[in-house]
């Protein structure tokens, strides 16, 4: 994803290069793309969001250091912006979740392993927004809780006390629901 | 559960490919973005003339030195608007990161070695750079980090992944998180703490113990702000045990609902419920719990509302829980008027406006969409933010209603009135007129925390920290009519203390709102207010006479014990209590009066009311958090213990979220 030629196109796109900007928002899209999805589990949403990622970046990259890993970085706008858009969201989405809840359901129960594997995607994304940022690092994207720190910009322990968290309450959420892990 | 479950299944999500269109469309409109960013910024540039820029750079300089820095341009905040734009020119056109970026004061750096390990000396440079050169083409705004201390010289690469860049860091500290490369823990907690070290606070002295038969009598005004709670949580969450200063106990306690005895007639707002427990943190003390509810009101007797919020809208608001959490709060309150309330908004940057004249709630939509448009950084016409507020609540004053401006704002007053004084001073006067004023704070890292007590208090209002959407649905929705509605002014509490029972006591927490014994009586010294439903806690640890815990020695030259109290009630009764109030409409106060005696006490600690343990764990939780002077061996996992019987009605969290909070501040420490 971010290789030497990623650096090339921050530093032209700094200089106000707007060709090399276009060829930096291509090769990022489906990396902002991918974590959109996994907070929203909606194709449109995270297509909303992925167009507010580079919207900000085009007014940000300037603000951009090479010293600094501009994925880290485009993890935070990422995860800021999700976040925003669920919040501005959240009164639109609240009848429609209500119904896609149902769909859910009944479409989760077609086989057992599917139906685990999607209740906890669905759980995941219910997760409050410091506990679900943390999750999709942690779980989603693999990083080990010091990657996801930094990208946090918190302590080593705050994201280790959050997936403790998480795990607790999937499990809490799982066993109510009669699955055991 | 296995991690590697949850792993395994969220890495195997099917992820739809993206539309190609939409992906498209958003290259496009992000590219045309880009370019109108280049060109207005550009011009905004050329428009800044040299002297600006030099200000402006001396500015940024002094917000980079931090906390003292800060004060020195407020300070200086009259001479602030000149620079205003150059401000709102650097945190609007630059990019949102910025605005997250932590502050690079006074980091430590190991000189000696492993700093070259990379990866988290990368990240710590991109802390360092908080300057941005602007500079595109003509004229640039740049702001060399020369100011900051010598950050690392290791640059890495762009190219190398977040894991190898994470690989590289050696771990020094075992499997203890936080130190990376050449910083030691300690040196990135103090890091931490220089970020917010702009966040102004008062000094508080924790008050201290007082002989009984020096100092019998005890008198304060009450205090119903909970900002104090709100952003020790903020603090925590965050992964920093807040400052000192920042701790007021009384409003962490006064954060909570209590299910006191609820007065039911108006003419007598309150009705106090008082305790006497053995001290959790002592076995040589006792505790003594007042607790005060407020007649809540009754939905056919609320009163119409004209509101004016007056919002600050400067380029340093652009934070995402500044504004935009701003905007979602109003809009929670907007929702939970009546049609017969009125809301108007005036907006000050480096100048004031008026956004909305005043409205009535039947047209909420153009209510919002005023609430929508604002955004920080724009500037707006002429004017003085808070003395445009006051007008127009005059104009629209509702005379058996309630008039109240509500302020809100990460903490930078440059409203109009630049001296904290003058601005005091201008509150006070228009309280009187019948206007209130609350003040709600917002973000972290410049929170005027000392100022805003101060405004609140002279404008007989409350201040309220809101730090996510749901404090400010508790703050603004939950509690609105207590925010609102004003039951009872100037209430004052006196305890005497019987010096035949107890030789000690110590008020924990209102260091802030201690009053003289004088001053109980005097109608003409302000106190708080208390609104509808609310309810205040004081608690009191109690030494009692032959006590092993006395702090204090007796006198030698001390004559001999006085019989002088009526014998029947000095056996039984330890304190007396008086409240004095003035009910809204009136300038005499009132007095109501109850005493406590050993019928209020009991033996065991698990005897005591829920409530009254719960309080009682936050007041620990208070003052561990203050140093702990009087607390003693008493720990986090002891708070927790005596918090978690007492969380079971809990109907929105709250104190769930207070075992949370205690636990992560173990953890943290």
């Amino acid at each position: 994803m971010e290789n030497q030629d990623d650096t090339e196109l921050i530093k032209l796109a700094r200089e106000g290069d707007s060709v090399a900007f276009e060829e930096l928002v291509e090769r990022n899209y489906m990396f902002v793309y991918k974590i959109s999805y996994k907070w929203t589990g909606i194709k449109e949403d995270a297509e909303d969001i992925t167009q507010n990622v580079f919207m900000k970046l085009a007014g940000s990259i300037q603000t951009f250091k090479e010293s600094s890993s501009f994925q880290t970085w485009l993890y935070r706008i990422t995860i800021n912006s999700a976040k925003d858009f669920s919040k501005k969201n959240a009164r639109i989405r609240k009848k429609e979740m209500a119904l896609s809840d149902q769909q859910n359901m009944k479409e989760g129960s077609t086989s057992e392993e599917n139906s685990i594997a999607e209740l906890i995607q669905y759980m995941i994304t219910k997760l409050p927004h410091k506990l679900k940022e943390t999750a999709l690092l942690v779980f989603s994207e693999g990083m080990s809780h010091k990657e996801a720190a930094v990208v946090l910009d918190c302590a080593e322990k705050t994201v280790s006390w959050r997936v403790f968290q998480v795990k607790k309450k999937l499990k809490k959420h799982l066993e109510s629901d009669g699955v055991k892990l | 559960m296995k991690e590697k479950d949850i792993d395994k299944i969220l890495q195997e999500i099917k992820i739809p490919e993206p539309d190609e269109v939409v992906k498209r469309a958003t290259i496009k409109a992000s590219v045309s973005e880009f370019n109108r960013q280049k060109e207005s910024l550009q011009k905004n540039i050329k428009g800044i003339d040299t002297e600006r820029r030099l200000i402006g750079r001396i500015n940024l300089f002094l917000n980079l030195l931090g906390g003292f820095a800060m004060r020195k341009s407020y300070v200086i905040a009259g001479s602030a608007t000149a620079f205003v734009a150059i401000l709102v020119v650097s945190l609007t056109y630059l990019s949102v990161d910025l605005n997250r970026t932590p502050q690079p004061i006074n980091v430590p750096v190991e000189q000696n070695g492993t700093i070259s390990s990379g990866g988290a000396a990368g990240m710590h440079q991109e802390a360092y750079d908080y300057s941005y050169s602007v500079s595109q083409g003509g004229g640039s705004i740049s702001y060399n980090k020369s100011a900051a201390p010598p950050a690392p010289s290791v640059k890495r690469g762009i190219g190398s992944s977040i894991h190898s860049m994470i690989a590289e860091v050696p771990m020094n500290h075992g499997g203890s998180s936080y130190s990376s490369g050449g910083y030691t823990e300690e040196d990135l907690r103090s890091y931490e703490n220089q970020e917010t070290g702009r966040d102004q606070f008062d000094t508080i002295d924790t008050n201290p113990v007082k002989q009984v038969k020096e100092d019998p009598v005890s008198t304060f005004s009450i205090d119903v702000d909970t900002a104090s709670y709100a952003f020790v949580r903020r603090q925590i969450n965050y992964g920093v045990l807040p400052q000192e200063n920042a701790v007021r106990i009384e409003e962490m306690i006064n954060y909570f609902d209590y299910d006191y005895v609820v007065p039911e007639d108006r003419a007598r707002p309150f009705q106090p419920t008082v305790a006497v427990f053995p001290t959790p943190w002592n076995p040589d003390s006792k505790l003594l719990h007042i607790g005060i509810k407020g007649y809540d009101i009754v939905p056919e007797e609320k009163p119409e509302s004209n509101l004016v919020f007056l919002i600050d809208v400067s380029g340093s608001m652009d934070d995402q829980d500044k504004l935009p959490l701003l905007r979602n709060s109003f809009r929670l309150l907007v929702n939970s008027l009546d049609e017969e309330d009125t809301v108007a908004i005036v907006v000050y940057a480096g100048a004031a406006g008026t956004v909305l004249e005043p409205t009535s709630v039947k047209e909420k939509g153009k209510i919002l969409a005023a609430l929508d448009q604002m955004q920080a950084g724009g500037s707006t016409a002429g004017g003085e933010g808070i003395q445009k507020a006051y007008d127009l609540a005059e104009a629209n004053f509702k005379k058996d209603g309630v008039n109240r401006i509500i302020l809100a704002t990460d903490g930078d007053f440059n409203v109009g009135i630049y001296d904290d004084e003058e601005l005091k001073s201008y509150i006070d006067r228009k309280r009187k007129s019948g206007i209130f004023l609350s003040v709600l704070g917002f973000g972290q890292g410049n929170y005027n925390d000392a100022l805003m007590q101060k405004l609140a208090q002279n404008g007989n209002g409350n201040a309220s920290y809101i730090d996510n959407l749901n404090e400010a649905r508790k703050v603004l929705v939950e509690e609105a009519s207590s925010t609102l509605f004003t039951i009872a002014r100037d209430v004052k509490l006196q305890v005497e203390f019987n010096p035949k029972l107890i030789a000690e006591y110590r008020l924990i927490g209102y260091e802030s709102r201690m009053l003289k014994r004088e001053d109980f009586n005097n109608d003409k010294v302000d106190a708080g207010d208390i609104g509808s439903g609310h309810t205040v806690t004081a608690i009191y640890e109690i030494i009692p006479v032959g006590s092993k815990g006395r702090l204090v020695d007796d006198l030698r030259y001390d004559s001999k014990e006085k019989e002088e109290v009526g014998s029947e009630l000095s056996d039984s009764e330890y304190a007396f209590l008086k409240i004095r109030y003035k009910l809204p409409d009136s300038e005499n106060s009132e007095l109501i009066t109850t005493s406590v005696n050993k019928e209020n006490e009991y033996a065991q600690l698990d005897q005591v009311p829920t409530d009254v343990r719960f309080a009682a764990s936050v007041a620990a939780f208070g003052q561990v958090l203050r140093g702990g002077t009087y607390t003693d061996q008493f720990t986090y996992d002891d708070i927790i213990e005596l918090a978690e019987s007492t969380v079971d009605n809990d109907e929105f969290g709250y104190r769930h979220e207070f075992l949370g909070l205690v636990r992560l501040a173990k953890a943290i420490e």
